[in-house]
């Protein structure tokens, strides 16, 4: 599809398809499409849309084209012709944020969508252009405006006996900051999402650490053939695991060699291991006994029994699972529970919000804002509410209203 | 009989008239006040009281600029309370209960003594209009009055209609007639009207109240004036507290039919921060009570007025209700509660200087603006008065931002952003509360009274020292060391009731939360030596100093982009990039620079980026 936007939209449609009745807007339209000679070059489906009603805002038209490269080349030569130029990146969103279209928010999202590579993060890209975000922060300024309506109250209607309850701002304040923080650590899990969550496999040599690797990657759906670390000398391969974009790193190798490799690999296996999301540890059935490798602190981890053919009847230590990558056995217990670890990680927010890093700055100044704000001195706690309100308006790219003085009247029962 | 030909008419004379009068008498040009009744001036047709938080804030700042009201204030005011006293002083709000009558004469005697100003009983039928400026009054009698500006301050007069239940006669004020003609002449200019609604509670008399059952509410121990004209002041008379019993809610919810208000007789807009009793049970059914005050309306008066039962119901039903309150079971009516509806100028129609848009020389004030309340009637008064002088000398408006005063505030809210109901102050309203307290107005403002004649210099400067005493107490606070060694850890420990750990300042001291500051207030001599109320100001200012930065920064902020004009023409250029929404709000309310544009609603960080981009580059090109 062709999209031409502009105040001389209809004018460039009406050169390109003549037959084009541009005084009907909104109607689909059967015509003849012209080349910039004005030869005919396709017949094809158009839609003219007449301003403030299209999704930019403006005059516009559509041109439903067929999809031969010729075509499409020559209906864009003729559109040029005609007057128009090709649309610079992200160009009808801007003119539709600009023309109130669309929020700040639903635009990111929109660029973010563009970007999906997994279900999932369409998914919410998609649940953000439809204003997810900007609900949910709608929320969290109607409970900040609440708070703040209370201490204004009390400051300005004094004179009438309205009292603060020191309890029930503390209690409200606590649940505000909590849920900025639960939106605000969502943006790791976004980034998590778009980065992809870093599953490292650790273990001991000949633990069967490329074996499990190969059969994960073998198992799912791979995003990038595995290719050698050329940096690292880690081997890196990305898959898609219950909808996440899930990064598989193999440390297999780095400890095979003398002592003087082998302390350089024991040093890049622990730099992979910090850097993990999840940690597979692993340990072959018929391999030395003693803990491998304790996890980093923090990182969430599951323990492996590998080549478990080996001794059919072996009991894994409590939490861990026994697999064989030659039978299969245990493969799909280990995916599902690996597909648990990197979802589970992810915040539940996460799976309909988009939170990037401009929102979680604003969110985090926010919550400080808030957290730091001296209930007891409504005047001043005050100040740090309404600073807080206008960092979550500069995130939604509004300016603050009257909203608190709405609120004092439909809370409080004032006046003479 | 003497028209001001260079002179300036002002129709009205209540809060807004009267200041405007004598704002402009005062600066030297004649003035005609124009009234319906020339012994009703100054009236206070709701409560009896001035000030309050957000009222007392606009007095503070009229009285630094050289306004009158808050003096009369003090001379009739019978019980002085300051609000908020337990807060800082950003919020502090001096409140006056106020002898009606001795106001209203005190106030006409004032008129009557400026040199310049002449009463006329009448009532204004018209504008005179010619080539786009005003030019005088019509009166009623057929008599013109010529001026070269006109300041209308009509307050409730308007079209007034009052209802109390079914009875609806038209009217300003209790007993008083409507203005009827001026309000086809306002329309006759393309000006838009729209109706406003208010409403007044009963009058009881007080001998007929069971005071045993009413709970005393006295004045401050040591009660402050409002005005730097008056050395001081004292507490004459109580005001009284009772509650409404559930029961109420029962005798309001079974005669909602014949108010007024509920039987949709009454069109017009009212505050919400004003309510009717009748409005508070139906919006607030949850509330078994609500607290009524009892204020004196003045020493010779018996008059008690029924603060907080506010109600156009008919008089049946307000005697019900008055009489299941506890302490006013046997309470005598001097009046019923009424509810008055008016015509008013939607601000948006005004100018920043108040002067209305189009019509050069005609200046609006007051309640016809959409504000209700006697201070906010006051400032509007006192800036047409002052602005009305400048048209004539071809001087620069006094316009005062939102960072300024509360009186910037108030007049950037009504010109700049529809308000859709009678506006009052509250300090929510200012951005810049913390810097707009009473205790810097006279810092903020003083200066300008003098340029503008208002205020002598000899005071400016007695007040001058006396804050920058409080400055230079500031700085001795930060600045001042206190080593722990042992003899400084017992005077810190002597006045300020805390152990010094470690090297720190008086700052540092004042800031921490356990200081007991009521102590170091007294006994710290450099505070000390300011005076109580000075110390707490000096004391708050240290410890607001991270968030007075921020306020600081802001200004500083807001002063670069109200620097930058907005040419007139360019709102109505189509700018790429600024949304349909956007443009139709600049256009509608046409700010005269970016710092006015910012606080419209509806505007956005984005647009806001492609007009400073956009009027910032003109201004380089331009050189």
């Amino acid at each position: 599809m062709i999209r031409v936007s502009g105040p001389g939209a209809l004018a460039v449609g009406a050169r390109v398809a003549p037959g084009l009745r541009t005084d009907r807007p909104w109607r689909a339209q059967l015509v003849e499409l012209h080349g910039p000679a004005a030869e005919p070059v396709d017949r094809g489906i158009v839609i003219p849309y007449h301003a403030p009603s299209s999704s930019t805002g403006e005059d516009m038209v559509e041109l439903m084209v067929h999809a031969a490269p010729a075509v499409i080349r020559i209906v864009l030569e003729s559109c040029e012709a005609a007057g128009a130029r090709p649309a610079r990146p992200g160009e009808f969103t801007r003119r539709a944020v600009a023309n109130g279209k669309m929020d700040l928010l639903q635009a990111e999202a929109v660029a973010e969508l563009v970007h999906a590579e997994t279900a999932w993060e369409l998914r919410v890209a998609r649940s953000q252009v439809d204003g997810e975000l900007s609900r949910r922060v709608g929320v969290l300024r109607e409970g900040l405006t609440a708070l703040l309506a209370r201490l204004e109250a009390a400051l300005d209607f004094a004179e009438q006996g309205v009292a603060v309850d020191l309890d029930a701002l503390e209690r409200e304040r606590a649940a505000l900051v909590e849920a900025m923080g639960r939106l605000r650590s969502s943006v790791r899990s976004w980034e998590r999402l778009r980065r992809g969550v870093r599953v490292v496999l650790l273990g001991p040599p000949n633990s069967g650490k490329s074996t499990l690797f190969n059969t994960l990657v073998g198992m799912e759906r791979a995003i990038v053939s595995p290719h050698p670390g050329t940096t690292r000398d880690l081997v890196e391969a990305e898959v898609e695991l219950g909808g996440v974009r899930v990064t598989l790193v193999d440390t297999a190798g780095v400890r095979e060699g003398g002592d003087a490799v082998e302390a350089e690999g024991v040093r890049r296996a622990t730099e992979a291991a910090a850097d993990a999301d999840v940690l597979v540890v692993l340990r072959a059935v018929d391999g030395e006994t003693r803990e491998a490798g304790e996890p980093t602190a923090g990182v969430p981890w599951i323990g492996v029994v590998t080549k478990s053919d080996l001794d059919p009847g072996v009991v894994p230590p409590e939490g861990w699972v026994a697999v064989s990558a030659r039978d299969g056995t245990g493969m799909e217990e280990l995916e599902e529970r690996l597909r648990g670890m990197v979802s589970g990680d992810v915040e539940p927010d996460a799976v309909s919000v988009v939170v990037n890093r401009r929102h979680a700055a604003a969110l985090e100044s926010a919550a400080a804002s808030v957290e730091g704000a001296p209930l007891d001195e409504p005047e001043l706690a005050a100040e740090d509410l309404r600073e807080a309100v206008r960092h979550l308006d500069e995130l939604m790219g509004r300016v603050a209203t009257d909203d608190v003085l709405d609120s004092i009247f439909e809370t409080f029962c004032l006046g003479k | 009989m003497g028209s001001p030909e260079h002179g300036i008419v002002v129709v009205g004379a209540g809060h807004a008239g009267c200041e405007a009068a004598l704002a402009a008498a005062r600066m030297g040009v004649p003035v005609v006040v124009v009234t319906l009744h020339a012994g009703r001036v100054a009236e206070m047709p709701c409560n009896p009281a001035m000030g309050g938080v957000g009222k007392g804030h606009i007095m503070a700042e009229l009285d630094a600029l050289g306004g009158v009201q808050p003096w009369a204030a003090d001379r009739s005011g019978i019980q002085f309370r300051m609000l908020n006293r337990s807060r800082g002083p950003a919020v502090w709000g001096p409140r006056a209960q106020c002898d009606r009558a001795d106001y209203s004469r005190r106030m006409a005697r004032i008129l009557g003594g400026v040199p310049g100003i002449r009463v006329v009983e009448g009532e204004a039928m018209g504008l005179l209009v010619r080539d786009d400026g005003v030019r005088g009054v019509l009166l009623a009698g057929g008599e013109r009055l010529r001026a070269a500006c006109v300041v209308l301050g009509t307050g409730t007069f308007l079209g007034g209609i009052l209802h109390t239940g079914p009875e609806r006669r038209p009217g300003g004020r209790f007993g008083e007639a409507p203005s009827v003609g001026l309000g086809r002449a306002l329309e006759a200019l393309g000006l838009e009207l729209r109706r406003h609604k208010t409403g007044t509670p009963p009058r009881l008399h007080r001998d007929s109240l069971d005071m045993d059952r009413l709970e005393v509410q006295a004045g401050d121990d040591e009660p402050r004036p409002f005005s730097w004209r008056t050395a001081s002041v004292r507490n004459c008379a109580v005001c009284w507290i009772t509650r409404t019993p559930p029961v109420v809610q029962r005798i309001i919810g079974d005669n909602l039919h014949r108010s007024p208000l509920f039987a949709g007789v009454i069109e017009g807009t009212g505050p919400r921060y004003c309510p009717s009793i009748e409005d508070k049970v139906v919006r607030f059914p949850h509330h078994d009570e609500h607290t009524i005050f009892l204020e004196p309306e003045g020493l010779d008066t018996p008059s008690v007025y029924v603060n907080g039962l506010s109600t156009s119901l008919p008089r049946d039903v307000q005697e019900a209700v008055v009489h299941a309150v506890p302490g006013l079971e046997r309470a005598r009516f001097l009046r019923y509660g009424y509810a008055v509806e008016y015509d008013v100028v939607p601000a948006t129609q005004v100018r920043r200087s108040l002067e209305v848009r189009g019509v050069e020389g005609l200046f609006l004030a007051g309640q016809l603006l959409g504000t209700s309340g006697y201070e906010e009637a006051a400032a509007l008064g006192f800036l047409a008065g002052v602005n009305a002088v400048a048209r004539l000398r071809g001087e620069r408006p006094l316009v005062l931002g939102r960072e300024e005063a509360y009186m910037g505030v108030l007049v950037d809210d009504l010109v700049g952003r529809d308000q859709r109901e009678p506006y009052r102050m509250l300090t929510g309203r200012a951005e810049h509360r913390l810097i707009l307290g009473v205790d810097s107005a006279r810092e903020r403002l003083m200066g300008r009274g003098v340029e503008l004649g208002l205020v002598p210099e000899r005071v400016f400067h007695v007040e001058r020292s006396r804050w920058e005493r409080r400055e230079d107490a500031v700085r001795w606070l930060e600045e001042s060391t206190l080593n722990p060694d042992p003899e400084t850890r017992t005077a810190v420990r002597g006045v300020a009731g805390i152990e010094l750990e470690r090297q720190t300042t008086w700052a540092a001291v004042v800031r921490r939360q356990d200081v007991d500051l009521e102590r170091l207030i007294r006994s710290l001599p450099p505070l000390a030596a300011l005076g109580v109320e000075d110390a707490r100001v000096v004391v708050s200012r240290v410890r607001y100093a991270g968030y007075l930065e921020r306020h600081r920064r802001e200004v500083e902020r807001l002063k670069r982009l109200g620097s930058v004009v907005i040419p007139q023409g360019f709102l109505d250029e189509d700018v790429p990039g600024l949304s349909l929404e956007v443009r139709e709000v600049l256009r509608r309310s046409r700010p005269e620079t970016l710092a006015e544009a910012e606080r419209l609603p509806g505007m956005t960080p984005a647009a806001m980026a492609i007009l400073v981009s956009r009027l910032a580059g003109r201004g380089v090109d331009r050189g």
